[in-house]
């Protein structure tokens, strides 16, 4: 997973502002969503973008099981770091349709495990045939088996 | 307002039952520097943002450590499943269960109950947002620190993903920062408190 970026030195690189004046705390910019990570690899960092990857003592998580829930939460989770970053960059017209894509894959693949498996909205049950938000288990349970 | 999504933002499958670990994990819970007191601390600091992008990160970000308060949570809950008498008294987590149960209470490691006072709203957008820094680097040091005193592999993949999390923010926090500063008076950035003075 290194390797692809290592001829990619700037993606470590961000923009402070020029002058800078006294008494104030300045953090880089992130230039740009470029490169990032795939969203499994992206779950499995803890985000999108290699240029934030810091781990303590340089100790990484492995790759997750690939089931119907950590592919959701793979594709929700570049959702959430997409949403963050464009808080800071609401301008940058690239990290924006990144955004509405991966937005479009989310919506239907929640959808897809909402019908297949269980409501992860309450709204999701719109359609349903009865008030299945109750049933188990719930996010926090430990579960042995294999989910969804 | 808020919603709730059914499902975490990274799996909590702890296959280990842990006490001992549950007894250091539980600051990231109600600790001076956990997920609760982040949360509470951004969200309640977003009322007295003046700019747009710092109302909306601070609701994000605030909104993201409330789902990481239900991750840690969830990690305490299944380390102190299916605990004996021996077990319970042997980890020394009995002088929390005498109290708690096998519930999970929003408290430090040394048995302080989560507090506001570990956390700051200045109502001051530098104040606010330096302050958000320096919780964001203690965040990451407390999983620092349990990824030093833990060898569950279920429970460290975990507490990584959060701690990514932390430096991600402390990034974001950073560009908000820079964002106000540059709307602010360049000759004066103390002139005045745009928080306040509008």
């Amino acid at each position: 997973m290194e390797n692809q970026f290592a001829d990619m030195e700037r993606y470590r690189l961000g923009s402070l502002p020029d002058p800078a004046p006294l008494a104030a705390a300045y953090i880089p910019m992130q230039d740009s969503v470029n490169p990032n990570y795939t969203p499994p690899e992206a779950l499995s960092r803890g985000t999108l973008f290699p240029g934030l990857d810091l781990p303590f003592m340089n100790v990484v998580n492995p790759d997750l099981e690939q089931t119907p829930m950590t592919e959701l939460m793979a594709i929700g989770f570049v959702v959430d770091e997409l949403e963050l970053y464009l808080d800071t960059h609401a301008e940058d017209r690239e990290a924006f349709e990144l955004y509405q894509t991966m937005l479009a894959v989310k919506k239907e693949a929640m959808e897809r495990y909402a019908r297949r498996c269980a409501p992860l909205l309450q709204t999701d049950q719109l359609g349903m045939e009865r008030y299945a938000w109750l049933d188990s288990p719930w996010p926090w349970e430990y579960r042995n088996k294999r989910e969804g | 307002m808020f919603l709730y999504e059914k499902k975490l933002q990274y799996p909590v499958k702890i296959a280990n039952p842990n006490p001992k670990l549950a007894k250091v994990i539980i600051s990231q819970v109600g600790g001076p520097d956990g997920e609760l007191g982040a949360s509470m601390r951004y969200l309640n600091q977003r009322y007295s943002m003046p700019y747009d992008e710092l109302k909306g990160l601070l609701t994000d970000i605030g909104t993201e450590e409330l789902g990481h308060m239900e991750m840690v949570a969830a990690i305490i809950h299944q380390l102190t499943r299916k605990m004996s008498t021996e077990e319970i008294i042997r980890s020394g987590l009995d002088t929390y269960f005498v109290d708690h149960t096998a519930g999970v209470y929003p408290t430090a490691a040394s048995g302080f109950p989560w507090s506001a006072a570990s956390m700051a709203v200045k109502g001051d957008v530098l104040a606010d947002l330096n302050e958000d820094l320096a919780a964001e680097q203690k965040a990451r040091v407390t999983y620092d620190n349990i990824l030093r005193l833990s060898d569950d592999p279920d429970v460290n993949n975990v507490i990584r993903f959060l701690r990514e999390r932390e430096v991600v923010h402390y990034q974001r926090f950073g560009e908000g920062l820079r964002l106000a500063m540059e709307k602010m008076n360049q000759k004066n950035l103390y002139a005045v408190n745009p928080s306040f003075d509008r």
